[in-house]
């Protein structure tokens, strides 16, 4: 057994050695023939190209299926990230998440903040040779607030973007013809709000807001953007490979694009993967050049050049239903439960893909300031009330029971039947029960969208839930626990909470953005202070990026990868 | 032809029974006028039934396999019941410090193997590591190791085995009586009975069983009965089928011909006259339908809406550790494993069973 | 016989109404809907339910499918793949689907039956043994450990067949999950086959027939296997709608765009209209089955013919 084990090191070392490090076939790389795309590994191995795709295609596992290539229809990132290959909105993310220009040359800002006027670049077209007009843009506005396509993202045009009208439109009071927007000119576009939006601009990159040419969408009939011949782009990529709910697309770089020039890769050739074994053995194979990582996995690539995590965006939390539970009621008990919570043991010994801890109502490093600062960067700027410290949490669990006049509580926590939160919801009920004494969490696992209806109408007791943010300002958290918000699954209600955040969004705070992030603060402090929700991580994926390829850019807002500037050697 | 079916009338009436039933009885004018249950006909009964299983005993345990089987069968039971609680831990006790351990046990790890060490194969070369060294602890033994909570596999291996176990037999069993009934009045009545028993059993069966049992466990609440319930209502069809094209097999021949004539009942005829000739495919069915339970319960997990956690059944087991059988295989090890050997004993015990039931086998 | 096949075909039709009916009024009870996205607010909601006629009775949405579904409409997806007609979605993952189950059937089913046979005649020797533990394993251990594995140590490791299905190479990217799934019929056929064969090797027409001077093939063929198909044929047809069903774990593993994959994703995100359209196409798919096993039973057992068509 031993000297079999010895052999094994040492061929193995040996076999790494003669690889060298950078290389991620190190594992079984075999002589044997492959057919088609399996042979990229021997190609990769001994870095020669050829064989099967195009050598400088970039090889990416999607962990879900395209819902829509539709950009007013799309809601999932999966979907957003293929329709932002090929799709260029007004602005882009730069690789630091702010919004740069893309279709749009320039734009001018009203002095009341009120008024956007767009000027479009003139070398913009669509893959049909037709030039990309601020006509396409009307066009597919219009469509996302159109009572009849009921699109699920027109919140993003009335509620966050506060265009002229979307709401009206959207409840079926006006006609879409009345929306706020106008082609002054081919060129020009012209945007007015209800209020202004501090961070109007960041949306545009948001695919919602992805122009469609109504000439072309008008020759699909019904089957716009369901195959490479009903999709137009004006992108860096052109769609070549694709059918409904595909488990591969491909799509090659775009000739005419403007920004061809700085556009590396030949094409991107997506591969749906459901199963983390497959995906981690493809990508070992060579067959992937990047993969996500199960947690369970980690052990094995911790180690790996290649490993990384990526900021998610998503934040977790446990929502206790603050109106409908009798001793959810009581702050203390509330205190209690968010202090019981090991949230380093949870990221750190059984997520294990590099989710941080949180311990603030908005998350960490979507959202940065006036002064470019992050909004939530200090994560114990409310550790008075919410840190992991089990002698509180015992101290306000008894007070709290003693205020309630009982000894035990029997509380259920739902959940979605998903890996990450099985995983995590176990974590916690251990932790509770450990810590507070007299307390059974009972565990109720069922589909997302069960989860989400259950908490929605109020029938819950504790509820494990995600936030992802829309948009790069801590409003897309804080405004969700303002009075009747359908997201607000506790039903707390807080008077002077609400002034802020209306002050925020439609008073004159809004307008002056140092005072407006100071109000946010308080706001937020209110949340924290009442624990109105237990925040418990913000979510990491644990990322294999081949270390030949670079400069992919991952957003936690939006567009959660952009290729535009990958290269791959 | 209608000679072989008359042997068939009562296969487990051996020549010699028959000889000495001859030279007891003496035919009388009563004979001819019975109904079912006159005293003779219990005597009868009784007396071939008796003879029947102690040489159903006896052929089983000339069949060496069988015997295995019904032991390893025990065994797994009898450790599925006392496993749980012959350590320390329970099944879901976490202790995040000592998760991933591999498998250590107490003696045996002086000889190499169970000592706790294990070989990482990392995507940057294989590394061979002992936890229990490197966090120091001496008097840590996990037998199975530990999962990536840190709780005890042996204790979970066992406490999911029991649970795979409650579910499977009680689904197996009543889904044994709901088919079998079925499918043999299905069967026996034909006709009218047999068309309109049959469209309700296509429209049952025809909507794919994942879509009536997901539905089941959306709408009650997840949990051990409602699996019961949902495999239940979905297993039962399989041994109805078979019951029913048995009987279609035998309610033609000539001995169920002969007991219509003699005026017993529908009911008698069909579970006292054809049933016991079909027991054997029954019992196949019913050892069948076992694996079948426990798989569907196990796909069940595999979509997230089988025994809710932290329990735990073996098919749960799997698909934990499913994510971890590059990384860590001695996690998915121990379940596969019980599993496998648990079908295997369920099907020499079938198999035993199965011709020691059919004393035309012995004749071979 | 003909008489016969119509009047199955004309209850097979009314079957697969009743079965749409119960689908529906299941989907109702379903607790979500398609559009219960955290995201959402109350008036999109509204307008969505609005947008698909999910707002209306549902005796009416009934009436309004049936009516489309006779005219090959069987509306679109809600959710999965937003829009998209089904019969388009279907058109083009039916016949993977299909392709690799029926490799999986014909897999099982030869390789079973041969292993059965093997069993039969040489039992209670080593290829008994080998044949018994080569279907334990079948189906003691659940398809998807055996996509795992192989996926591990012929994809992986020796690289013989691809891991993931391709376009490309439909036939090399099939082995694997058509091996991984008939695993289980396999081994259900062998030991059922096993079962009968020695059943009906030891029944006393076979001795009969033996005794007249008969052998060999013509003893196996026309007498032995002839009488034990007939239960072999009742357990593959369940087999057959199982398999189809059972495959959609291994079509997620194996990343194959088919029906199985299909209808996992659509129930867990409520997307009624493709459940009801799977649900509905498994249904005439079993249905069909059971028709042509019906039919098989008389030509392989005439008395059961005889008694059938007497009714």
């Amino acid at each position: 057994m031993k000297k079999k084990l010895l052999s094994v090191v040492l061929a193995s070392t040996l076999a790494l050695s003669m690889i060298g490090c950078g290389s991620s076939a190190v594992n079984g790389v075999t002589e044997s023939d492959n057919t088609g795309a399996g042979s990229s590994d021997t190609a990769q191995a001994g870095g020669a190209t050829g064989a099967g795709n195009s050598s400088s295609d970039l090889n990416i596992m999607l962990e879900t299926p395209v819902e829509s290539l539709d950009p007013q229809q799309a809601t999932d990132g999966t979907s957003f990230e293929v329709i932002a290959d090929y799709t260029d909105g007004l602005m882009q993310m730069d690789a630091d998440g702010q919004a740069v220009y893309a279709v749009a040359e320039s734009v001018d800002v009203s002095d009341d903040g009120l008024t956007y006027t767009f000027h479009l670049r003139e070398d913009a077209n669509w893959s049909n040779g037709e030039a990309v007009t601020a006509a396409d843009f009307v066009f597919a506005w219009q469509r996302a607030v159109d009572p009849e396509i009921a699109s699920e993202y027109s919140y993003m045009l009335s509620d966050i973007g506060q265009i002229v009208n979307a709401q009206d439109i959207i409840d079926g009071t006006k006609d879409k013809s009345e929306l706020g927007v106008t082609a002054v000119d081919d060129k020009t576009l012209e945007v007015k709000l209800n209020v202004p939006v501090s961070y109007f601009l960041s949306l545009m990159y948001f695919p919602t807001f992805y122009p469609v040419n109504q000439a072309f969408f008008e020759s699909c009939a019904d089957t716009f953007a369901t195959s490479p011949e009903t999709t137009l782009s004006n992108g860096a990529f052109i769609l070549d490979d694709y059918q409904p709910a595909a488990t591969t697309i491909h799509l090659s770089k775009n000739p005419d694009y403007y920004g061809a020039d700085t556009v590396k890769l030949a094409g991107l050739n997506y591969q749906v993967i459901q199963d983390s074994q497959q995906a981690l053995m493809s990508y070992q194979s060579g067959d992937l050049d990047t993969t996500l990582v199960n947690g369970e996995q980690v052990d094995q690539v911790k180690d790996d050049p290649a490993f990384t995590a990526i900021g998610a965006g998503y934040m977790w939390y446990i929502s206790p239903n603050i109106q409908g539970v009798e001793e959810l009621q009581n702050l203390n008990i509330r205190y209690a439960f968010t202090m019981a919570l090991n949230r380093e043991a949870i990221t750190a010994d059984v997520l294990k893909d590099g989710s941080a801890p949180t311990y603030t109502a908005v998350p960490m490093d979507f959202a940065a300031g006036p002064d470019g600062s992050d909004f939530s960067a200090d994560q114990e700027k409310f550790s008075d009330v919410c840190r992991f410290d089990a002698d509180a949490a015992l101290e306000y669990w008894n007070k709290g029971l003693e205020e309630l006049g009982v000894s035990e509580i029997t509380i259920t926590m739902i959940h979605d039947a998903d890996d990450a939160p099985i995983k995590v919801a176990q974590v916690v009920k251990e932790q509770l029960e450990t810590t507070l004494p007299g307390l059974t969490v009972e565990l109720q696992q069922m589909p997302k969208k069960e989860r989400v209806q259950r908490m929605q109408d109020g029938d819950f007791e504790l509820g494990l839930t995600r936030w992802g943010p829309d948009y790069a300002d801590p409003m897309t958290y804080l405004g969700m626990w303002v009075t009747n918000n359908s997201n607000n699954y506790g039903f707390w209600s807080n008077s002077e909470y609400d002034a802020i955040i209306a002050e925020c969004t439609t008073g004159e705070t809004a307008m002056d953005a140092e005072a407006r992030w100071a109000a946010l603060y308080d706001a937020e402090k209110i949340v924290m202070d009442e624990a109105v929700i237990f925040p418990l991580y913000t979510q990491c994926n644990a990322e294999l990026i081949s270390t030949s390829v670079s400069g992919i850019e991952f957003h936690p807002v939006a567009l959660n990868r952009v290729y535009k500037n990958a290269t791959k050697n | 032809m209608a000679a072989s079916s008359a042997l068939k009338k009562e296969p487990y009436e051996s020549e010699n029974l028959v000889a000495v039933k001859k030279e007891q009885y003496v035919p009388v004018a009563a004979d001819f006028k019975l109904k079912g249950k006159t005293a003779d006909d219990f005597v009868d009964t009784n007396f071939a039934s008796q003879n029947f299983w102690k040489e159903v005993v006896a052929r089983f345990r000339r069949k060496k396999s069988a015997v295995f089987g019904l032991i390893f069968v025990l065994v797994i039971t009898f450790f599925a019941f006392v496993g749980p609680v012959m350590n320390e831990y329970t099944y879901s006790g976490q202790n995040l410090e000592l998760k991933n351990l591999a498998p250590r046990i107490p003696v045996i790890e002086y000889t190499g193997f169970f000592d706790g060490h294990e070989n990482i194969k990392t995507t940057t070369g294989t590394k061979t590591v002992n936890y229990y060294f490197e966090k120091k602890l001496p008097d840590t033994f996990y037998w199975f190791g530990s999962d990536n909570f840190g709780r005890d596999i042996w204790t979970r291996t066992w406490s999911g085995a029991q649970v795979s176990l409650i579910i499977a037999v009680a689904a197996a069993i009543i889904d044994m009586i709901i088919g079998m009934s079925y499918g043999l009045i299905s069967g026996y009545f034909g006709g009218k009975v047999d068309m309109v028993m049959q469209r309700i059993l296509e429209i049952a069966n025809g909507i794919p069983r994942l879509v009536i049992v997901t539905l089941l466990l959306l709408v009650f609440k997840p949990g051990m009965i409602t699996i019961i319930v949902a495999l239940m209502l979905t297993e039962w069809v399989g041994m109805s089928r078979i019951a029913r094209a048995e009987m279609l097999k035998l309610k033609e021949q000539e001995f169920v011909l002969a007991s219509r004539t003699l005026g017993a009942s529908n009911l008698h005829i069909i579970f006292s006259e054809v049933l016991p000739n079909i027991i054997g495919p029954i019992i196949t069915q019913v050892m069948f339908s076992i694996p079948t339970a426990i798989f569907t319960e196990a796909f069940l997990s595999f979509v997230g809406l089988g025994i809710p956690v932290p329990r735990c059944s073996l098919g749960s087991l799997i698909s934990e550790g499913f994510n971890s059988f590059t990384t860590h295989p001695y996690q998915i090890i121990p379940p596969i494993v019980v599993m496998a050997l648990l079908m295997l004993s369920f099907n020499l015990v079938a198999d035993g069973l199965r011709e020691a039931l059919d004393p035309k086998l012995k004749e071979m | 016989m003909k008489k016969y096949v119509l009047k199955r075909v004309v209850t097979a039709i009314f079957t697969l109404l009743a079965i749409t009916l119960i689908l529906f009024i299941l989907m109702q009870l379903m607790p979500g809907s398609p559009f219960n996205d955290e995201k959402l607010n109350e008036s999109q909601k509204a307008a969505l339910y609005a947008k698909y006629g999910l707002d209306k009775p549902i005796v009416i949405q009934f009436f309004h499918y049936v009516i489309n579904m006779f005219k090959g409409d069987l509306g679109v997806s809600y959710k999965i793949s937003k829009n998209t007609p089904i019969t388009q979605l279907i058109a083009s993952r039916l016949p993977i689907s299909i392709g690799v189950g029926f490799a999986a059937v014909m897999i099982g089913a030869v390789v079973g039956l041969l292993l059965g046979l093997l069993a039969a005649f040489k039992r209670d020797t080593v290829w008994d043994t080998l044949a018994t533990i080569i279907s334990v394993i079948g189906v003691s251990v659940p398809s998807y450990v055996f996509a795992l594995a192989l996926s591990y140590q012929f994809g992986f490791k020796l690289g013989w067949f691809p891991m993931l299905f391709s376009a490309k190479d439909v036939v090399g990217s099939s082995v694997l999950p058509s091996v991984s799934l008939s695993m289980f019929t396999m081994a259900s056929i062998a030991r059922f086959t096993r079962a009968e064969m020695i059943e009906v090797l030891g029944s006393d027409y076979m001795l009969l027939a033996e005794s007249k001077g008969l052998s060999g093939n013509k003893l196996v063929f026309s007498h032995a296997l002839r009488n034990a198909l007939i239960p072999i044929i009742t357990v593959l047809a369940p087999l057959v709608v199982d398999l189809m069903t059972g495959s959609l774990v291994v079509e997620k593993i194996f990343s194959i765009p088919g029906v199985g994959s299909l209808l996992v994703n659509a129930i867990q995100s409520n997307d009624y209209n493709v459940v009801i359209a799977l649900s509905f196409i498994y249904s005439a798919m079993y249905i069909g089955i059971m028709l042509v096993v019906d039919i098989l039973y008389g030509i392989i057992d005439p008395r059961i013919r005889v008694a059938k068509e007497g009714d």
